[in-house]
């Protein structure tokens, strides 16, 4: 009996000793190099890795950039859509190398960053927000203005048949099924221009929840990130959610036209997203909103959306190689990325929008000395 | 005859010790209590920095201005946890109404009719739901339970609408029932699991009296077992409670996460632990926000704290009193 | 001599029924407590067994929105990784305290605070140890933001009163008697433990130890913000790590069909391998003399 004992524990022992120094091989083995020369599979060029994360509105580009910067230059971009809240906060906090946020930082925010080092705004492409709807019946472009989706998301308009969507839509056969609406749960940019553009045109909307990345709800789900509301919106029949043009295409989603501040009813596309970033004009440390843009083909719910980074990398925290990773970054998405975007129907930045944002990325320095 | 003379090959009797073979003993001793100790050290700063990292929301809204008012708005700052408080509890108590009937049901029909072929694959079937994660039942919630039920939940809340806390609202896919519900689920094999062991401990005797006066199985149970077992089964259902208070995941998934007090059953809420998951990323910047999220933990914290402590007190009681339970049962 | 017994009245029809319906009754809630593990196990096969095969297993996440999604390998790794650390952590500490309690703890009132109190940890929701963590070591800028070691942490954390508990009960079933006879030969305390009461309790141990890993693999709440998540497949848990759990909840959240496939399949793996956990440390115990 004491042998069998014996010969067991032995044997247990002897697994767990195993397991042991295998985890802390793995551990340790790999701590020593840096980071940046992590898991870079394929053809290393420069090799290195960085961590982003924040607005799940330009998601699906980033996700596509970082595949092709890793075939091209051999950077793994870790990127978590973990919407423009947790972005900005993570970003101020440091726990990431770069931020990514649909709405501009507000000036608290901004002070609050600044306390690691002068955050620096680079926008990166323009993306428009959509109003999905899930309705039985319903075709793609319905017509709403800005007071019913207002009315709408407030819960004044409770059914799809009500007469201020029917006024919008003569000769279109409404179901009356109840509308059920589909909201950001996390603090979110996407809501931010989306609120924009309700308080631009309902009074209720503008003292009531208000503009901001998470408001008061009257009604409604809430969900996590744009690819959430998509889920919420896919799953209710009735639903009505506002997603990211290239989340509803992915889910063949119905659009409506919104009606823009011209007066004409819009559909979302790449073509009405580029109208809105024509002729806008932006300060100088590049935080603007491009919702409600005047232009007569332009989408009214449309906009840009930053990527975050501090001037100065290193004296926040970066390591060298990482702070040249990220310019790396930063210089496809200003470059090759512009090229790449409207295959997924993201707008490319209006030439002189542009030019400014590679003059910021150009003076981003580590210690003082240019990148 | 001398002790010492019990001798090895070597010398020395087995039975001298050298003065350095207390060493490893006295090594062992003091690196235990240490451990135990860092052990202590560990939990209770647990405690103090859980509590100073929330004293700013305190100190901004009050405890009880924390606790009960019902306004939970990030935009502006302002943190209220009634909604989430009331999402808890109300999560919390469909649980118990439908999971405790259930398991302790369970558990009776385990230890005294089941036929003995079946006592133990059915006792591991019943272990293996709490084998299941969180974010599986989750995921299973989302997809399977709440569109098979949300026809028979329409139907529920029209027919009964007359009722207070039934109707009053359209049926929301994601809703406090459904949150419920999932948390039935998962506390069915710790309450279960409990009960039977309590249950397992009634003395044959009570039972064979019972019998021998000739009462029926069913009679026995409600004479002998029930009575003997009661306090321990009200500390297995304060045990699930605790659990149901601050499951997460699952719930999230399944409550709408709506931060209102919805007035309905079947309408969207929130519960502490889901806003502590959905918001704290976006809390890391704002000492605000974060001192606000730390104190909804702290809350429930305490209260799966008083909640365990009722549970403990209740099984200490079973253990004390379960013979006088079978006097007042067979009065009954 | 005896007089002869009044015969005592038969059982009334009333009693009788009252009997079959209880009967009946408790059996369906027997059943009825079994449907949903049978409904959960069903879909997560039904829905889940699609989503496998060599590439689900071999290749990462591509994170890509209209292309191939791609696999789950650095999820599994991850979980592996972050929960075999966590094991190295919470196991040897956890029977240390236990030891602490059992073997020179039965009198002393600091060994009753340190049982309290490992107690009142049992109760701790996760999500709370996650954010403990969170802020402690991640926003305190402890060797770097998000890391896998940290998520490793969280989770010991968790296992921590779960071994400690299991193991002190085992511990306690060891027969004083043994103990007694050992010391009675000579044998020194630390000897007792080592070679006679670590060796009886271990099959016991050893399921106390994998019943407390199968609950840490299936966690998400302590990762959300200590492990975080990555894509590609990493060894290093200095940096942020996927896992099963974080891979499951990010897809269960998506409208695209496929990867909403991918996360049953992902879920289906989860189980599969806690199951394999359970199933283990049940046939340990069955091995196991004290039980």
């Amino acid at each position: 009996m004491n042998d069998f004992k014996e010969n067991y524990m032995r044997k247990l022992l002897a697994l767990a000793a195993c397991a042991v120094m295998a985890i802390t091989v793995a551990a340790c083995g790999s701590d020593s190099k840096s980071s940046s020369s992590g898991s870079s599979g394929g053809s290393a060029k420069s090799g290195g890795s960085i961590n982003g994360a924040g607005a799940t509105f330009p998601q699906p580009v980033y996700d596509e950039w970082g595949a092709r910067v890793k075939d091209k230059d051999g950077l793994t971009v870790n990127y978590q859509g973990i919407g423009s809240g947790g972005g900005v906060a993570q970003f101020t906090a440091g726990t990431i190398d770069f931020g990514a946020t649909d709405s501009a930082m507000t000036d608290d925010e901004l002070k609050a960053a600044t306390k690691k080092g002068d955050p620096v705004h680079v926008p990166s492409v323009f993306g428009a927000v959509t109003v999905s709807y899930n309705v039985q019946g319903a075709k793609k472009g319905l017509k709403l203005d800005g007071a019913t989706v207002a009315d709408m998301f407030l819960g004044k308009v409770k059914k799809w048949n009500d007469p201020a969507i029917a006024k919008q839509n003569a000769g279109v056969k409404l179901s009356s099924q109840d509308i059920t609406v589909c909201h950001r749960s996390d603090e979110s940019g996407t809501t931010k221009l989306f609120t924009t553009f309700l308080a631009a045109y309902s009074p209720a909307w503008k003292s009531g929840p208000g503009v901001d990345k998470t408001v008061k709800w009257p009604t409604g789900t809430g969900a996590k990130g744009n690819d959430g509301v998509a889920a919420c919106v896919k799953q209710n029949q009735g639903a009505v959610g506002y997603v990211e043009q290239a989340y509803a295409l992915q889910n063949n989603f119905t659009t409506a036209d919104v009606k823009n501040k011209s007066g004409q009813y819009i559909a979302p596309s790449l073509a009405s997203t580029s109208a809105a970033g024509e002729g806008i004009k932006v300060p100088a440390d590049l935080r603007f909103s491009a919702i409600d843009a005047p232009g007569a083909k332009a989408y009214p719910i449309a906009s840009a959306t930053f990527l975050l980074v501090y001037k100065d990398l290193c004296k926040a925290g970066k390591k060298q190689a990482q702070a040249k990773s990220v310019k790396t970054w930063l210089d496809y998405a200003l470059s090759d990325g512009q090229k790449v975007a409207p295959s997924i129907q993201y707008a490319p930045l209006p030439a002189p929008l542009l030019s400014a944002a590679k003059k910021k990325v150009a003076g981003l320095q580590c210690n003082g000395k240019a990148l | 005859m001398e002790a010492g003379s019990v001798a090895t090959g070597g010398g020395r009797s087995k039975l001298e010790r050298s003065p350095l073979s207390g060493l490893p003993d006295k090594v062992l001793r003091w690196g235990l209590t240490a451990l135990a100790a860092a052990i202590l050290l560990l939990i209770a700063y647990f405690f103090v920095r859980l509590y100073s990292e929330a004293r700013p929301a305190f100190a901004k809204f009050g405890v009880l201005g924390f606790t009960f008012d019902n306004n939970w708005d990030v935009s502006k700052d302002v943190f209220g946890a009634l909604p989430l408080v009331v999402g808890t509890l109300i999560t919390a108590a469909v649980a118990l109404l439908i999971g405790v009937p259930i398991a302790v049901a369970t558990a009776v029909y385990l230890v005294e009719l089941c036929p003995t072929r079946l006592r133990q694959p059915l006792t591991i079937m019943v272990e293996l739901l709490a084998a299941v994660p969180s974010v599986v039942y989750g995921l299973w919630g989302v997809y399977v339970l709440i569109p098979k039920l949300l026809p028979a939940e329409k139907w529920f809340a029209n027919t009964f609408s007359w009722i207070p806390f039934i109707g009053g609202g359209t049926v929301a896919g994601p809703n406090y029932f459904i949150g419920g519900l999932i948390l039935a689920i998962m506390i069915i094999p710790i309450v279960s699991a409990i009960s039977r062991e309590v249950m397992a401990t009634v003395p044959v005797e009570h039972k064979e009296a019972a019998l021998a006066l000739g009462a029926t199985r069913w009679e026995m149970i409600r004479i002998s077992v029930l009575p003997y077992s009661r306090a321990g089964i009200s500390g297995a259902a304060m045990l699930g409670l605790g659990r149901a208070i601050g499951e997460t995941i699952a719930v999230t998934l399944v409550i709408g996460n709506a931060p209102q007090l919805s007035g309905h059953l079947f309408g969207q809420g929130y519960t502490l632990a889901a806003v502590i998951a959905n918001e704290f990323g976006e809390a890391a910047s704002d000492p605000v926000h974060r001192a606000a999220l730390i104190a909804a933990g702290l809350v429930l914290f305490v209260l799966t704290l008083l909640v365990n402590a009722l549970a403990r007190w209740f099984v200490v009681r079973a253990e004390k009193t379960g013979g006088s339970r079978v006097a007042e049962g067979m009065a009954g | 001599m005896n007089a002869q017994p009044a015969s005592l009245p038969g059982v009334s029809p009333r009693r009788r029924r009252t009997d079959k319906v209880a009967r009946v009754l408790l059996l369906s809630a027997t059943l009825i407590a079994l449907v949903p593990l049978v409904l959960v196990v069903y879909y997560l096969i039904k829905k889940g067994i699609g989503a496998w095969n060599l590439d689900f297993f071999t290749t990462d996440p591509s994170g890509r929105f209209f292309g191939d999604p791609g696999g789950i390998r650095s999820a599994i790794v991850g979980t592996t990784l972050i929960v075999g650390l966590a094991t190295v952590i919470a196991v040897p500490t956890g029977i240390g305290v236990a030891l602490y309690l059992v073997e020179y703890g039965s009198e002393s009132r600091f060994a009753n605070v340190v049982r309290y109190f490992v107690d009142v940890m049992t109760g701790v929701p996760s999500i709370v140890f996650g954010l403990f963590i969170y802020i402690v070591l991640v926003l305190g800028g402890v060797a770097g933001g998000f890391a896998g070691w940290k998520g490793s942490i969280a989770l010991g954390l968790l296992m921590l009163p779960v071994v400690t508990r299991a193991s002190e009960v085992v511990l306690k079933l060891v027969p004083d008697s043994l103990r007694e006879a050992a010391l009675a030969l000579g044998a020194p305390r630390w000897r007792v433990v080592w070679k006679v009461v670590l060796p009886t309790a271990l099959p016991g141990l050893v399921t106390g130890s994998l019943l407390a890993i199968a609950r840490a693999a299936g966690e998400t709440a302590p990762l959300l913000f200590t492990a975080f998540a990555v894509k590609a497949t990493t060894t290093n848990l200095g940096a942020q790590m996927n896992s099963l759990p974080m891979q499951i909840f990010s897809d269960v959240r998506q409208a695209q069909d496929r990867l909403v496939e991918r996360a049953w399949g992902s879920a289906l793996t989860l189980v599969g391998m806690i199951l394999l956990l359970t199933l283990v440390a049940r046939l340990v115990q069955r091995r196991s003399r004290l039980a």
